[in-house]
């Protein structure tokens, strides 16, 4: 545990060090939610800052934890000192887990901005009609993208194009997950893919939860859901970062020179 | 004596990724079976140029990389199958600049270098001050990294690579990049590590570094190492050969192979300094030759010439290049 928040720390300290990472934190949010709003400012959609705060907020706060899982692994590698935290007693699981949650906690500040942003500037409030399941779903949300951040980790461990997978997934995850407008309108065939990703069902709960819970029993299997493919993710890192363990120092990517 | 180290027909292979238009891999070699074996508190050198394994061979016995076949044990561990339990024992400090959080300062990576190697409170207050102080960065040791010189950075490393007070710690090319001054004082920490009886595992390709550090070197290769002893052992690899080394200003191609024809020379190299030449000439008796040389030399300028024994270098040379 000791291990888990010192990485939190010092990963938390390392970002924040980073202008690149302030900016991706606190200006870039900024920008999408402005164009978000502008959007959606004249449609129909009831209670549509929902979307825009979540969507902005969410799209924020997974990018920053996923793109920083990547970019991490990647400057450390550069750094040199991915193999000195590979080889550490500590374990490795152990530090990775503490550097995703240093940039989860990070990256609820873009949400934040996101809310201080539209309200200053737009006079916009978030009503939430069911607060307390709001904090329930917001939890879980931020464990599946904890979930989904180890396991891009241990994948980004084993490649040296962590770089160029993480660009990849940035988008699609979003469309997919519905970030900025319900799946019910993408193709049907696409939908099995949204489905098994966590976020979907995270951003269905936090809407949920927006909007007032009508049915409890629907919400309460959708939590049930989201945990339960949290968990099969955490089962899929355990099995990956065994694998990664092993394959790493096989095809010596863990070092660039 | 007891071995730290042992090391038993080690061999190493990489894939290696073709160029677009041959496609395909390949597999390069960068260890052929090697073998040697490290005494406790030992300085051991591995010696030899760059791409010889000498980094591959560190990185699997830090537990880095695995070996395609062969053994390796260090502490008794096996590499391979047991490097948990050997992590707590080990460390190690790579050459260079890099293996540091350069936007903490030292204490801050030093603090978090012992979370790392889960160091209790009480030893960790202690540590963290001590070895700052050993190497000398007490008075800065809250500064950012990234405001040291590389001489601060590569003494950070020292300190590092012993937060978790190893029994053996491995170097690989500490000097590199280092002034004259800066090596001078990582030399003296090196040293001092062995008083404490840390057993050193040493890589460079600094002849000097090898010859002053070491208790025993292996030269190494290719991924073969060629020769295993101590410097002076390795020195008289060339025993009975001196070399006469003569400063001349315009020497001619045909004096230097009437040079080779001397009775008792083995051998002349020759080195362009601007526009004087310095001449090497290995022979076994340098009393019996010189006056040969000096007869084809008469027609040119001879600024300075002496005799000297062959050093570590000279057997290096003659072990990896094959220079006879």
């Amino acid at each position: 545990m000791k291990l888990i928040l010192s990485s939190c720390f010092l990963q938390m300290q390392l970002s924040f060090s980073r202008s690149m990472f302030r900016y991706c934190l606190l200006v870039d949010p900024i920008f999408f939610a402005l164009i978000t709003y502008m959007i959606y400012k004249d449609s129909s959609v009831e209670n549509f800052i929902a979307y825009v705060i979540l969507g902005t907020g969410l799209s924020s706060l997974f990018n920053n934890i996923v793109f920083s899982s990547a970019g991490d692994i990647d400057r450390e590698r550069y750094m040199g000192t991915l193999e000195m935290i590979f080889t550490a007693p500590g374990g490795f699981r152990n530090i990775i887990l503490g550097k995703i949650i240093g940039n989860t906690l990070l990256g609820l500040l873009s949400m934040l901005v996101v809310v201080v942003f539209l309200n200053i500037f737009f006079g916009v409030n978030m009503k939430i009609a069911s607060p307390m399941f709001f904090v329930m779903a917001m939890l879980l949300s931020v464990v599946s993208f904890i979930a989904i951040s180890l396991i891009m980790a241990a994948i980004f461990t084993l490649s040296r194009n962590s770089r160029g997978l993480m660009n990849c997934i940035s988008y699609p995850v979003m469309i997919l997950c519905g970030f900025y407008f319900p799946i019910t309108i993408l193709p049907e065939w696409s939908r099995v893919f949204s489905y098994i990703l966590s976020p979907t069902w995270a951003v269905k709960l936090l809407r949920e939860a927006v909007y007032g819970i009508k049915d409890y029993s629907s919400f309460y299997m959708e939590s049930g859901i989201l945990l339960a493919l949290s968990a099969a993710y955490i089962v899929l890192f355990i099995i990956l970062a065994g694998v990664m363990e092993k394959r790493v120092r096989v095809k010596a990517t863990l070092g660039v020179y | 004596m007891e071995n730290a180290i042992y090391v038993k027909d080690l061999v190493r292979e990489y894939d290696v990724a073709k160029s677009r238009e041959k496609g395909g891999k390949s597999v390069l070699q960068a260890l052929k079976g090697i073998s040697f074996e490290v005494n406790k508190g030992e300085i051991f050198g591995l010696l030899g140029p760059n791409g010889a394994g000498k980094t591959t061979t560190i990185k699997i016995l830090t537990t880095m990389l695995t070996s395609t076949s062969g053994e390796a044990r260090v502490l008794g561990y096996d590499v391979n199958r047991h490097e948990k339990e050997l992590r707590n024992h080990i460390n190690f400090i790579f050459g260079g600049e890099r293996g540091l959080y350069w936007r903490l300062s030292a204490r801050d990576n030093l603090m978090y270098f012992s979370d790392l190697y889960r160091l209790d409170r009480k030893t960790r207050t202690k540590r963290v001050p001590e070895l700052l102080e050993m190497v000398g960065l007490a008075d800065r040791a809250d500064e950012k990294v990234e405001r040291y010189s590389k001489g601060m950075k590569q003494r950070l490393q020292i300190a590092r690579g012993l937060i978790n007070d190893p029994k053996v710690v491995f170097l690989d090319e500490p000097t590199l990049g280092l002034d004259p001054i800066g090596a001078r004082e990582l030399k003296g920490i090196i040293k001092e590590l062995k008083s404490l009886d840390k057993t050193i595992l040493l890589t460079t390709h600094y002849m000097l570094e090898a010859d002053e550090l070491c208790d025993r070197i292996a030269i190494i290769d290719k991924g073969e190492i060629k020769a295993l002893d101590t410097p002076d052992k390795l020195k008289k690899l060339n025993a009975n050969m001196s070399v006469i080394e003569v400063t001349t200003i315009g020497i001619s191609g045909q004096a230097i192979e009437e040079l080779k024809l001397v009775n008792g020379v083995q051998l002349v190299n020759v080195q362009d300094m601007d526009q004087q030449q310095q001449l090497q000439i290995h022979c076994e008796s340098p009393s019996m030759v010189v006056q040969g040389v000096l007869g084809v030399l008469s027609q040119f300028k001879v600024i300075d010439m002496c005799i000297r024994e062959a050093t570590l270098e000279d057997a290096y040379v003659k072990l990896v290049e094959g220079k006879e």
